[in-house]
């Protein structure tokens, strides 16, 4: 079933073109993410998903229907954690919760049960009567997801919601979207930080300029630039080093001596690297470094626009 | 628009006869004279080609309706607002003047006859609107559709004119082949084959009196015939065009020209395996990259473009980077345009960024 489909999807704000072109689709299940430098277009297609923004040209589809004729619907079926905190200061985290799951329709006791389980989810059940001026910025970041999920959409999305936190904060909402993903939702997240989005997200889609540039698993992306990597190893002396031997391991490609650096070409989905230090400790030599230059999706965006992810 | 007018007024006047018949008007004759006569005239409007001539005769229609309806067939007034609308606008906007001034007979007809007029009117007015409303909408429509007609035959000429030169151009590289095999053939393989000729003669005539010296001169030809044979090979081997030459080179033939004659600096790399790219990707790199440098000459104000072609895993990347005023937010234009859609064909996409200079970038999937 796929949750959310884009097809040809465009938005321009006059003359200038913030989403070109934009076709896609989301399974159920996946954690998908968007990868792109600030002004690529994530927050604008998120914003037209989640219907805060009318799309010029295109079709937006959740869970099978067009968003456009059946808003209501798919309201009910996103939640939506927006890149600025929206929350409001003077109401406490519980109030908020109620104030926003309430606004679906949510009432009585399934309310009650809801916003209290979604507290649970996002660690903040010992802070219900505290207002949010209290909160540190990951706090808030927390309370902000749990208003987004406490009427249990189907498809979560959320813009950017690691900026400016704390690392433990960070590290407590990248674990959270893995559990609610394993609830069941389907996750859209965009992100400009390489790293997280390599380490949560299913599927990635590369943007820039308001287009697609590619998109896939991260190893089909990173396949995209080359698939072998480079494996460096410094050793104190080349003298008992047997290089036939060394290209006789599984995956190596290319093997050159650079005085005392050893490089080691080989395919990238091969994991080896145990395999090729064993046989330097077996012959007696001694390791001083080793460096593995494996794309990532740094060098990926890198490659294929010329430019860097955060300038 | 004529069409709906003239059913209006046919309708109009069926309805007429039908009244005529239910009532007792005693002027039978005169009265089927006065619609016969407007029915001429009528029919004569749209007969008429000039504009002038037709006013006149839809202004002599509207009097002979006033002079008429006065004295003998008071029905006939009916007829008088949809002249009047068609007799004071072709223009839409006026229409509501034309509506107060038909309205005005109501002031001097019969008291009975004031409510069916006002409604004929009011019909009028309606049929004749949405007449000239939609007339206006299909003439709009037609004239769309011969400018995309127009446009469409410029672009199908432009294609052709491509295709003539792309053409002539593979002819002209073919005959400079040629012309290079000849010469090679001549320089190289023509040499060894004489040197050898020459020593095989010396070395039959020599046969009887100078053995050993004979089969050094013969072992000298058999060394020049092999020398000769491997020139052959190579020959033949650099004379097998790879396509990525052609592509390369146009390419750079393209960059070199651009450079020389605007003086801009334009220096070309490339990575990677440059046979992966297949005679279609060369085609849309080369229209790409002239694409590109027009624009540049056109609006960049650059002193320098650098052109980079790297071929990836999986992508073809081409990057065109001009080191001008950029712009900060891009409108595209039929160029870019063009550019994206012959990418597009290939299921390529095209980058482009005016932060920092102007760049656009191609990306190609590598087809395997």
């Amino acid at each position: 079933m796929k949750v959310l489909e884009m097809k040809h999807l465009t938005r321009k704000f006059g003359d200038f073109i913030a989403v070109d072109n934009v076709t896609l689709a989301i399974d159920e299940g996946e954690i998908f993410g968007f990868l792109g430098t600030n002004g690529a277009g994530k927050s604008t297609t998120i914003n037209m998903i989640a219907g805060l923004l009318h799309h010029t040209k295109g079709e937006i589809r959740i869970l099978g229907k067009d968003v456009t004729k059946n808003k209501k619907f798919a309201k009910s079926h996103i939640g939506m954690v927006p890149q600025d905190i929206a929350i409001y200061e003077d109401l406490t985290a519980y109030e908020n919760i109620q104030f926003f799951a309430g606004l679906y329709g949510l009432r009585g006791q399934k309310l009650k049960e809801q916003v209290e389980e979604a507290l649970k989810f996002v660690g903040l059940s010992d802070k219900a009567k505290s207002f949010p001026k209290t909160f540190s910025g990951g706090m808030k970041r927390r309370l902000n997801i749990a208003c987004a999920i406490a009427h249990r959409p189907k498809l979560i999305i959320m813009d950017e919601p690691t900026v400016g936190i704390d690392p433990q904060s960070r590290n407590y909402i990248l674990s959270s979207v893995r559990k609610l993903n394993e609830m069941g939702c389907t996750i859209i997240y965009t992100s400009h930080y390489m790293e997280e989005v390599e380490e949560i997200c299913s599927r990635i889609a590369i943007i820039d300029h308001g287009k697609i540039i590619a998109e896939g698993t991260k190893e089909q992306l990173k396949a995209i630039i080359t698939n072998t990597k480079d494996i460096w190893i410094g050793i104190n002396s080349t003298d008992t080093l047997d290089l036939s031997q060394l290209k006789l391991i599984n995956g190596v490609k290319e093997v050159k001596v650079e005085e005392d650096v050893i490089k080691i070409n080989s395919s990238a989905d091969v994991n080896n690297l145990n395999t090729i230090i064993q046989y330097f400790i077996a012959a007696g030599i001694e390791i001083r470094t080793v460096e593995e230059q494996a794309p990532n999706l740094d060098t990926v965006f890198l490659t294929l626009t010329g430019r860097n992810l955060r300038d | 628009m004529d069409f709906w007018i003239i059913m209006t007024k046919l309708i109009l006047l069926l309805y007429l006869a039908i009244t005529y018949t239910q009532s007792q008007n005693e002027e039978l004759a005169w009265s089927i004279f006065s619609l016969l006569i407007y029915f001429c005239l009528n029919i004569l409007i749209y007969i008429v080609k000039n504009k002038k001539v037709k006013n006149f005769i839809l202004l002599l229609s509207l009097l002979f309706i006033l002079g008429m309806q006065k004295e003998i067939y008071p029905s006939l007034i009916f007829l008088l607002p949809i002249g009047l609308f068609e007799f004071l606008s072709y223009d839409k906007r006026k229409g509501w003047i034309a509506l107060l001034i038909s309205f005005l007979p109501e002031f001097i007809i019969s008291e009975r006859m004031q409510i069916q007029y006002g409604f004929v009117t009011l019909v009028s007015f309606l049929v004749f609107q949405m007449a000239s409303l939609y007339s206006e909408r299909i003439t709009s429509y037609i004239a769309k559709l011969d400018k995309l007609r127009k446009d469409m035959q410029r672009l199908s000429k432009n294609l052709n004119e491509n295709q003539a030169y792309i053409k002539q151009q593979e002819y002209t590289s073919k005959l400079e082949e040629r012309n290079r095999l000849s010469q090679e053939i001549h320089d190289s393989i023509g040499h060894s084959m004489t040197g050898a000729l020459i020593q095989m003669e010396a070395a039959k005539s020599i046969m009887e009196s100078h053995p050993e010296k004979a089969a050094e001169l013969l072992q000298n030809a058999i060394n020049i015939s092999k020398e000769g044979i491997e020139s052959i090979r190579k020959t033949l081997k650099n004379m097998k065009p790879q396509t990525e030459q052609l592509g390369i080179n146009r390419l750079r033939l393209l960059i070199d020209e651009f450079s020389s004659k605007h003086n801009i600096l334009a220096p070309f790399t490339y990575k990677g395996n440059m046979d992966k790219i297949t005679p279609i990707q060369w085609k849309v790199i080369l229209e790409n990259t002239g694409e590109c440098l027009t624009n540049i000459l056109k609006y960049a104000n650059a002193t320098r473009v650098s052109i980079d072609i790297q071929v990836l895993n999986k992508f073809i990347r081409l990057e065109i980077k001009d080191n001008g005023g950029g712009v900060e937010k891009v409108k595209k234009g039929l160029g870019i345009i063009g550019m994206e859609e012959r990418t597009a064909a290939i299921n390529g996409t095209i980058i482009v960024d005016g932060s920092n200079g102007f760049s656009v970038t191609t990306l190609l999937p590598l087809m395997m």
